[in-house]
C-alpha cells in the first residue's frame, strides 16, 4: 500500500478537529478558572503540561535510541515518533503560562521569602527568575533543534547515508538530552519544594517519560488501525515490541522510584523525608498508594503475558492505564507542595487536561495527516515491516 | 558433509553502503567459517596442549594465588588489625575490591541475558567467556567480606539457620541483604552459565579420544543427544533463565550500593547511589571483557570469531556506560552544591582538593575523560588502543569505590576523628592475589572448556539461515 493513499484517508477523518475542538473548549474553561483561582488554575496547568511535554520528551529519546542503536523493528514508527516530536517547539509556547505563573508556583521566586531564609539565599545563583527563564529557554532551543533536524532528516531519508546523519546527530543528542531532560525537571517540578533534593530526581522523571512514548505510540496505532491504515505494515510482531519496552520501563520506572523513595526512608533525614511526608498526608496517603498499584503492579501483572502484548486492544486499554498512572504521578509530584492537608481535585485538572491534550494532540494528528505515516523509502523499512520476534 | 563444508556465499546487497557506517553488514563470523571448522577450532584449544604462554601465564597466576592463601592464613592468625584499617577509616581495601570485583562480574549478565532479550547476535562469541568472567569474579568477591569478618569460624552467622542461642541475623541491615543479593546472583550466573554450555559438552563427549574424558563429559552433558525436543526444551530454559537473570543486572549492585546509601554518611547518602553503582558496574565488566578478550583472542588465534566488529561494540557499550557514571558524578556534584548541606558541599570540594584529591582526579581521567576517545571510529578499531584504554577503566573503576569509601570515611563530621588511611602490605598482597585466583580460575577455564560457545556461533553463520542458498542447489559444490 502507498504510504500517501494512507494520509489521503486520514484527511477524512474527524479526529484531528474534534482534539482542537476538544483544545479550544478547555482553553475557555481554562480563562474561566483563571479568573476564579489563579493559583489552582497555574498547578493544575503545570501537573497537565508536565504529563504532555515529558511524553514529547520521551519521544524525541525514543528517536535518539532508534538511531543510535540502529534498530530496525521501530523503523515502521519512525513517522509517528516524527509526529509526537513535531510539538516540542509547541511545548515552548505552552510553557510561557508557567512563566507568567513563576510567583504562583515557585515560592523561591519571591525576594521577601529569600530573605529570610539562609537555605534560599545559598541557592539564588541558581534558583532565581532570570536564569530561570535563560535556563528554559537553552532547554527549548536545544530539544527543538534535535527534534526538527532529525524530523527533517527523517522524512528524507533514503539511503543508508541518511541513516548514519540521523545516527551521528543521535550521539550528541542523547548527551545533550540527558543533561537538559535532568537540569528541566529538577527546575520546573523539582524546585518546587526549594529545600528538598534528589539526585535521582531526573532519572526518575525520565522513567516515565520515556515509558509513556511507547505508551501514545500505541494509542495511535490504535486510532490509526481503526482506519484501517498501518495494515500489514505494523503488526502484532511490532505489538509485541512495544509491550515489551512497556513492561520493562514500568519495572525501571518502578526501580527508580523505590531506589528515592527506599534512600531517604532508610536515611530518616528530616530535610529529605518532608517530601514523601506530605505525600502522606491525609488522602495522599491513598493517592500513593494507587500510584504504586496503578503505575506499578497492575500493568507488571498483566503485561507478562505474551497475548497481552500482541493484541492490540489489550495493550490499548493497559495504555490507558499507565497513561492514567503517569498524569496521577505528575499530580503527586505537584499538588502535595499546595495541598497540605489532603489530595483534591478540581475541575480546573480536567480542563487544563483537556486544553493541553486536545491541542497537542490535534498537532500531532495534523502532522500525521500532512506526511507519510510510515518511511516507505527507508533501506530497512522491508526488513522493519516483516519483522518477527523469536 | 557436502552441506557441512560449504563455504558461505557473501551477500553483496550492502553495496550502497559506504565503508565505516553501522549499517554495513560486516559478517559477525570472518575468516568463510563452516560448522565443522568452528567445531574443529574450538574444540582444538580443549583437546590440544595449550601454548607455552598458557603455562607461564598459569605460573604467575598460580603463585599470586599461594600469596593469597598465605595472606589469607596470616590475616585469620592475626586478625584484620594487620590492614590498614583505622578508625574511622573502617573500611578500606577490602570493601573497595569487593565492590570492584562484584562489579566486574555484571559485564558477564549483561551479555549473557540482557543482550539475548535485545536479540543482539554479536554476543555469542563473547558471551560464554563474560558468563565465565561473572562467575570468578563473584568468587573473588565473596572471598572480601568473608576474610573482614575478622572470626571466620562463625561465618554461619550470616545465614537464618535456627540455633538454641535464638540469634538471627540484622535483617535491617543492608550486609545481610548483600549475602543474599551475592549469592542469588552467583546460583543463577552459575546454572545459566552451565544451560549454555551442555550442548557444547555433548560435542566434547562425542569427540572424546580417552575413556575418562568421555564419561566426564558424558556426566556433564546430562544426555544430551541434540534431538528435536531436546534444543525446544533447551531454548524455552535459556529463554527464562535470560529473562530471570535480567533484573540481577539492576538489583545485585542496587543491594551493594545500600551498604552505603542507606548510612547518612555524605558522599554515601545520595539517591542516585543504586542505578549509578549499575552503570558503573556493567562499564568495569565491559573493560574486562574487553581485556580478556584481546588477550584470548591474540592468544588462540580467534580472531575470526572475535572480530574487530565485536571490539568496536564493547567500545561503545564503554562509551556509554561511562557517560552515565559522569553524569552521576556531575548530579552527585551538582546537588551537593544545590542542596545547601554544608556537610555534603565539604565532602565533595574535600574529594576533589582535599587529602584524596589525587585518588579522584585518577577516577575522573579514567572513567570520563579517557573513554572520550572513543568517540572516534579509529579509535574504536585500534585494538592497541582499545586494550590501554580499556585497563585505565578498570583502573579508574577501583579507584571510583576507593574514592567513594574512603574519602567520605577518612573525613566524617568530626574533625578531631578525622585520620588519612594507607594500606599495608597485607591489602596489597591480598588484593593482589585475588587477580592470582580470578586468572588462574580462567586460565583452568579456557583450557579446559570451550570458551566461545560452539552451538551458538554456529546459529549466527550465514548457513545457518534455512534460505541460504546451499539448502537449494546442494548439489554443485
Amino acid at each position: 500500500m502507498n504510504s500517501n493513499e494512507n494520509t489521503n484517508q486520514l484527511a477524512n477523518e474527524n479526529t484531528g478537529k474534534i482534539s482542537f475542538a476538544v483544545g479550544i473548549a478547555g482553553i475557555l474553561l481554562c480563562v474561566v478558572g483563571y479568573l476564579k483561582d489563579p493559583e489552582q488554575f497555574i498547578h493544575s496547568y503545570l501537573v497537565a503540561y508536565m504529563f504532555w511535554v515529558t511524553i514529547c520528551l520521551g519521544a524525541l529519546f525514543f528517536t535518539l535510541m532508534h538511531h543510535l542503536t540502529g534498530a530496525v523493528w521501530s523503523t515502521v514508527l519512525r513517522h509517528i515518533l516524527d509526529a509526537i516530536m513535531s510539538t516540542i517547539p509547541l511545548m515552548a509556547i505552552l510553557w510561557i503560562p508557567i512563566g507568567f505563573g513563576i510567583h504562583d508556583l515557585y515560592h523561591w521566586s519571591h525576594a521577601s521569602a529569600v530573605a529570610h531564609d539562609a537555605l534560599l539565599q545559598a541557592k539564588a545563583p541558581y534558583l532565581n527568575t532570570t536564569f530561570f527563564v535563560v535556563r528554559t529557554l537553552i532547554y527549548f532551543i536545544i530539544w527543538s533543534f534535535l527534534s526538527i533536524k532529525l524530523i527533517k532528516l527523517s522524512r528524507s531519508a533514503v539511503t543508508h547515508a541518511d541513516l548514519d546523519r540521523m545516527r551521528k546527530v543521535s550521539a550528541i543528542g542523547t548527551v545533550l538530552f540527558a543533561l537538559t531532560f535532568s537540569f528541566a525537571m529538577f527546575d520546573w517540578l523539582m524546585s518546587l519544594d526549594p529545600h528538598w533534593y534528589s539526585t535521582i530526581y531526573g532519572v526518575y522523571l525520565f522513567g516515565g517519560a520515556y515509558l509513556n512514548a511507547f505508551v501514545i505510540i500505541v494509542l495511535i496505532v490504535f486510532l490509526l488501525k481503526k482506519s484501517n491504515i498501518l495494515d500489514g505494515i505494523v503488526t502484532e510482531e511490532h505489538y509485541q515490541d512495544l509491550g515489551k519496552f512497556m513492561f520493562g520501563f514500568i519495572v525501571f520506572w518502578a526501580y527508580i522510584s523505590a531506589s528515592q523513595y527506599f534512600l531517604i526512608w532508610y536515611g530518616n533525614i528530616p530535610e529529605e523525608t518532608i517530601w514523601y511526608k506530605h505525600r502522606w498526608v491525609g488522602s495522599w496517603k491513598t493517592v500513593s498508594l494507587t500510584l504504586v498499584f496503578v503505575g506499578f503492579v497492575l500493568p507488571f501483572i498483566i503485561l507478562m503475558f505474551r497475548s497481552v502484548k500482541r493484541n492490540l486492544t489489550f495493550l490499548t486499554a493497559i495504555s490507558l492505564l499507565i497513561f492514567a498512572a503517569h498524569y496521577l504521578d505528575m499530580f503527586w509530584n505537584v499538588m502535595p507542595g499546595v495541598q497540605h492537608h489532603g489530595a483534591h481535585f478540581s475541575w480546573m485538572d480536567i480542563s487544563t487536561f483537556l486544553a493541553i491534550s486536545g491541542i497537542v494532540f490535534g498537532f500531532i494528528w495534523r502532522s500525521l495527516v500532512n506526511h507519510p505515516i510510515y518511511p516507505s523509502k527507508d533501506p530497512f523499512i522491508q526488513k522493519s515491516i516483516a519483522f518477527k520476534n523469536f | 558433509m557436502n552441506i557441512l563444508n560449504k563455504k558461505p556465499i557473501r551477500s553483496s546487497d550492502t553495496a550502497s553502503v559506504s565503508p565505516g557506517s553501522m549499517y554495513e553488514e560486516v559478517p559477525l563470523i570472518t575468516g568463510n567459517q563452516t560448522f565443522s571448522s568452528v567445531t574443529e577450532k574450538i574444540c582444538s584449544i580443549v583437546e590440544n596442549d595449550p601454548p607455552k604462554m598458557w603455562y607461564v601465564l598459569f605460573g604467575i597466576s598460580l603463585s599470586l594465588l599461594l600469596m593469597l592463601v598465605g595472606s589469607v592464613g596470616y590475616l585469620i592468625w592475626e586478625g584484620t588489625g594487620i590492614w590498614g584499617l583505622n578508625n574511622p577509616v573502617g573500611w578500606g581495601w577490602a570493601i573497595v575490591n569487593f565492590v570492584f570485583w562484584v562489579g566486574i562480574g555484571h559485564a558477564g549478565t549483561l551479555i549473557s541475558a540482557v543482550l539475548y532479550l535485545f536479540r543482539q547476535k554479536w554476543r555469542t562469541s563473547i558471551n560464554r567467556f563474560a558468563e565465565a568472567m561473572t562467575i570468578f569474579a563473584v568468587i573473588c568477591a565473596l572471598l572480601f567480606p568473608t576474610i573482614h569478618v575478622g572470626r571466620i569460624w562463625v561465618l554461619y552467622w550470616f545465614f537464618p539457620i535456627p540455633n538454641q542461642m535464638e540469634m538471627w541475623p540484622n535483617f535491617r541491615s543492608p550486609l545481610l541483604w548483600d549475602v543474599f543479593a551475592v549469592s542469588i546472583y552467583f546460583t543463577v550466573s552459575l546454572l545459566f552459565w552451565y544451560v549454555g554450555l551442555v550442548p557444547d559438552l555433548a560435542t566434547l563427549r562425542d569427540r572424546a579420544k580417552t575413556k575418562a574424558r568421555r564419561v566426564l563429559f558424558g556426566i556433564l552433558s546430562l544426555g544430551w543427544r541434540g534431538g528435536n525436543r531436546h534444543w525446544r526444551h533447551y531454548e524455552l530454559g535459556y529463554l527464562i533463565l535470560a529473562g530471570l537473570s535480567t533484573p540481577l543486572v539492576l538489583s545485585v549492585h542496587s543491594v551493594v550500593s545500600t551498604d552505603f546509601a542507606t548510612s547518612i554518611i555524605p558522599g554515601w547518602h545520595t539517591t542516585i547511589f543504586p542505578p549509578y553503582f549499575v552503570a558503573g558496574a556493567i562499564f568495569s565488566g565491559f573493560a574486562m571483557v574487553m581485556t580478556l578478550a584481546i588477550i584470548a583472542r591474540k592468544a588462540f588465534g580467534m580472531e575470526d570469531f572475535i572480530t574487530i566488529g565485536h571490539l568496536e561494540k564493547m567500545a561503545k557499550i564503554i562509551m556509554v556506560t561511562g557517560l552515565m557514571v559522569g553524569y552521576a558524578y556531575s548530579m552527585e556534584f551538582f546537588i551537593a552544591w544545590y542542596s545547601g548541606n554544608e556537610y555534603e558541599k565539604f565532602t565533595f570540594i574535600n574529594r576533589a582538593f582535599g587529602n584524596y584529591a589525587w585518588g579522584y582526579w585518577i577516577m575522573v581521567s579514567c572513567n570520563v575523560l579517557i573513554p572520550q576517545f572513543f568517540w572516534s571510529r579509529k579509535m574504536r578499531t585500534n585494538v592497541t588502543v582499545l586494550f590501554i584504554l580499556s585497563i585505565f577503566v578498570n583502573i579508574g573503576m577501583w579507584f571510583e569505590r576507593f574514592v567513594i569509601i574512603v574519602s567520605s570515611l577518612s573525613r566524617d563530621y568530626i574533625p578531631s576523628s578525622w585520620d588519612y588511611y594507607s594500606p599495608t602490605i597485607w591489602d596489597i598482597s591480598v588484593f593482589l592475589g585475588s587477580f592470582g585466583l580470578f586468572f588462574t580460575l580462567f586460565l583452568l577455564f579456557i583450557r579446559f572448556l570451550p570458551m566461545i560457545s560452539m552451538t551458538e556461533v554456529k546459529g549466527v553463520l550465514p548457513q545457518a539461515d534455512p534460505h541460504h542458498d546451499m539448502y537449494h542447489n546442494s548439489g554443485d559444490k
